[in-house]
């Protein structure tokens, strides 16, 4: 059922929220996302779209069904498994950029290599420079994250996702609170690395413009695929 | 590490180094206050006492009547073979000699007399004592206002009295007095010495001479005594080093918590209203920091949710909040126990001038601070356990949904 070009195979995948009242969210949703994808998540609020994300990303794991990412079964894993496999193959952007302010922007970047725990340190910094460089925010790595603009801080951000080499970078709602020019910077940035990197992208959104510029769009209505 | 409130961390700090301080101040006097207690006790007593018990019941001396309708009765018995003493002292000292954690012993001659100066009588004890070991024990000589201890060796009519009994008796160095027994011997005392020891009821009564001079007045062998005091190395030891003792002497052996309950309690209790005092600064200063930690944890929310989302679990959470924790406890610790050293000093300078003292009496004793450490990181620890557990068993969905 899976071969070496699916990220990620999703069947039978239902989810219900029992408060305050019993609601069945996300109904029988079956799909498959290919490597070097970059797919869109859309639908009105209330759709099911975030819920469905965060199934996803393994960080909820209260649903029936089963999640396979990267040809690893993670529907059935414990916490700490989870924990590990989001720490290696997972990477998130959300809506606001969540840097920690108190830290150097080279400093987050490193947290979630130095928590890997795979490479000596010069190495993991080595890879925060790249990607400081690939994403164009030169000359801010050793400031506070807090004293960054907000365009900086969500690219910033995605380096951080970008850091462990995940599987799948996951972005819930990434542009969501960003002007439309760093908007655009931000969409870019998801394109080329998906292209030219073949990094596979899931994104939440409700922004058509973004939507319109990935390969492929999952809209949810009512809890089942459109 | 994840604290940006450099003032909340102060104050978490200052509370643990308040805490820590208070503790080893606390423990420090009230030590102080006992170990002057106990050395007062000990000026005029030792550890150990072995005397001549008198036996308590008497067995009457009768023949069971072989008739049983017979019934026999006495009333009124008397001791008739009761030997009053230590009749061989030496014999006594060589068995003490060859036991262990006994750091020195002496003889002693107690016995009750009366006092005369012209019309006015008072009765006394009288002690006959062996300078140089009762000076061993008791370090008599430092207590002395006038006079040497060691003279009443060079003069068999020196006595040296107690500053109480010396004013009651309207007498002063050179003065003489006139001792009487309960024989009705009599004789004449030069005195050349007067001595405070900051007990009150020995000061009223104690007259002190050469153990030769007792023996010759009471008309006893020369290795006669009627106590043996000793005492250990470590003076709560001594029930033990007693029991060591009493199989090889048929005299009592009795170790000081036995005729002195009330100063053992005493300490005791004292003892224990410090810890209490001191723990409940402790624990109060461990509210403390719960508060602030459970605050950050507020605080630092989202941070903990992305942490998790990025692939740290629950332990890891929680091993950042216990370090922080942990971090403001030894930081607090250190400077408590510097602080509260200094405390200690200071209440050890504060002039106090009663009985054989003259600042208050404090002690420096390593447990206190050990414990003082000990309890502050313990608490510290559960303080910021609790908090740390809540961080850890955050749900990141929940909060980054918002």
């Amino acid at each position: 059922m899976t071969n070496t070009k699916q990220s990620i195979v999703a069947t039978g995948i239902n989810k219900y929220f029992y408060d305050p009242v019993n609601f069945h969210v996300l109904k029988d949703i079956n799909f498959e996302v290919n490597k070097g994808e970059f797919v869109a998540i859309t639908g009105k609020s209330g759709s099911g779209k975030s819920t469905l994300m965060y199934l996803l990303s393994t960080m909820d794991n209260d649903y029936e069904g089963n999640i396979t990412i990267n040809g690893q079964q993670v529907t059935g894993l414990n916490q700490k498994q989870l924990a590990d496999f989001r720490n290696e193959h997972i990477g998130f952007v959300f809506q606001f950029h969540y840097l920690l302010p108190e830290f150097t922007v080279l400093d987050n970047l490193m947290l979630p290599a130095l928590k890997l725990n795979k490479k000596p340190k010069e190495e993991i910094e080595h890879r925060a420079l790249e990607l400081i460089n690939l994403l164009d925010v030169k000359g801010q790595e050793k400031k506070l994250a807090s004293r960054l603009s907000g365009g900086q801080q969500q690219r910033i951000a995605i380096a951080r996702a970008m850091m462990n080499e995940p599987a799948i970078i996951m972005g819930d709602e990434p542009t969501g609170n960003l002007d439309s020019k760093n908007a655009n910077v931000v969409i870019e940035t998801f394109r080329h690395l998906a292209k030219e990197l073949g990094q596979t992208i899931i994104a939440v959104t409700h922004d058509h413009d973004f939507a319109k510029r990935c390969d492929r769009i999952i809209e949810l209505a009512d809890g089942r695929i459109v | 590490m994840l604290t940006s409130r450099i003032r909340q961390l102060m104050v978490a700090v200052l509370s643990v180094i308040f805490g820590i301080s208070m503790y080893v101040a606390m423990n420090g006097f009230m030590g102080g206050v006992n170990d002057s207690q106990t050395e007062i006790t000990f000026t005029s007593m030792a550890h150990i006492k072995i005397y001549n018990e008198t036996p308590d019941e008497v067995a009457p001396i009768t023949t069971v009547p072989k008739n049983e309708q017979a019934y026999s009765y006495v009333s009124n018995t008397k001791n008739i073979n009761y030997t009053e003493g230590i009749k061989n002292v030496d014999g006594l000292k060589n068995i003490l000699q060859d036991i262990d954690n006994i750091t020195g012993y002496t003889a002693q001659i107690n016995e009750n007399v009366f006092i005369q100066n012209g019309v006015l009588q008072q009765s006394a004890t009288l002690s006959g004592v062996e300078t140089e070991t009762e000076n061993q024990l008791f370090k008599t000589a430092d207590y002395m206002v006038e006079g040497n201890f060691f003279d009443i060796d060079k003069r068999s009519d020196g006595i040296i009295l107690g500053i109480g009994l010396a004013e009651k008796m309207g007498v002063n160095m050179g003065n003489s007095i006139t001792l009487s027994t309960s024989q009705g011997v009599k004789k004449n005392f030069k005195i050349v010495g007067i001595i405070e020891t900051g007990a009150m009821s020995a000061d009223k009564s104690k007259a002190i001479v050469s153990i030769r001079t007792a023996r010759q007045f009471l008309s006893k062998n020369r290795s006669y005594a009627t106590e043996v005091q000793v005492n250990v190395e470590d003076y709560n030891q001594a029930r033990q080093v007693a029991k060591m003792i009493a199989p090889h002497t048929k005299y009592k052996v009795q170790a000081w918590q036995e005729g002195n309950a009330q100063l053992d309690s005493s300490s005791f209790l004292r003892d224990i209203l410090a810890i209490s005092v001191s723990l409940t600064i402790l624990i109060v200063a461990g509210f403390g920091i719960y508060n602030i930690m459970n605050m950050t944890v507020n605080e630092k929310i989202k941070e903990i949710a992305i942490l998790k989302a990025m692939g740290f679990d629950g332990q890891d959470i929680k091993t950042i909040f216990v370090s922080q924790a942990l971090f403001i406890g030894l930081i607090g610790g250190f400077l408590g126990l510097i602080i509260g050293n200094i405390i200690i000093r200071i209440i050890d300078h504060v002039p106090f001038n009663i009985g054989p003292m003259d600042s208050l009496p404090v002690s420096y004793r390593p447990q206190d601070y050990i414990l003082a450490f000990g309890f502050g990181i313990l608490f510290t620890f559960i303080a910021g356990y609790l908090p740390a557990r809540k961080a850890s068993k955050l749900d990141p969905v929940e909060i980054l949904r918002g």
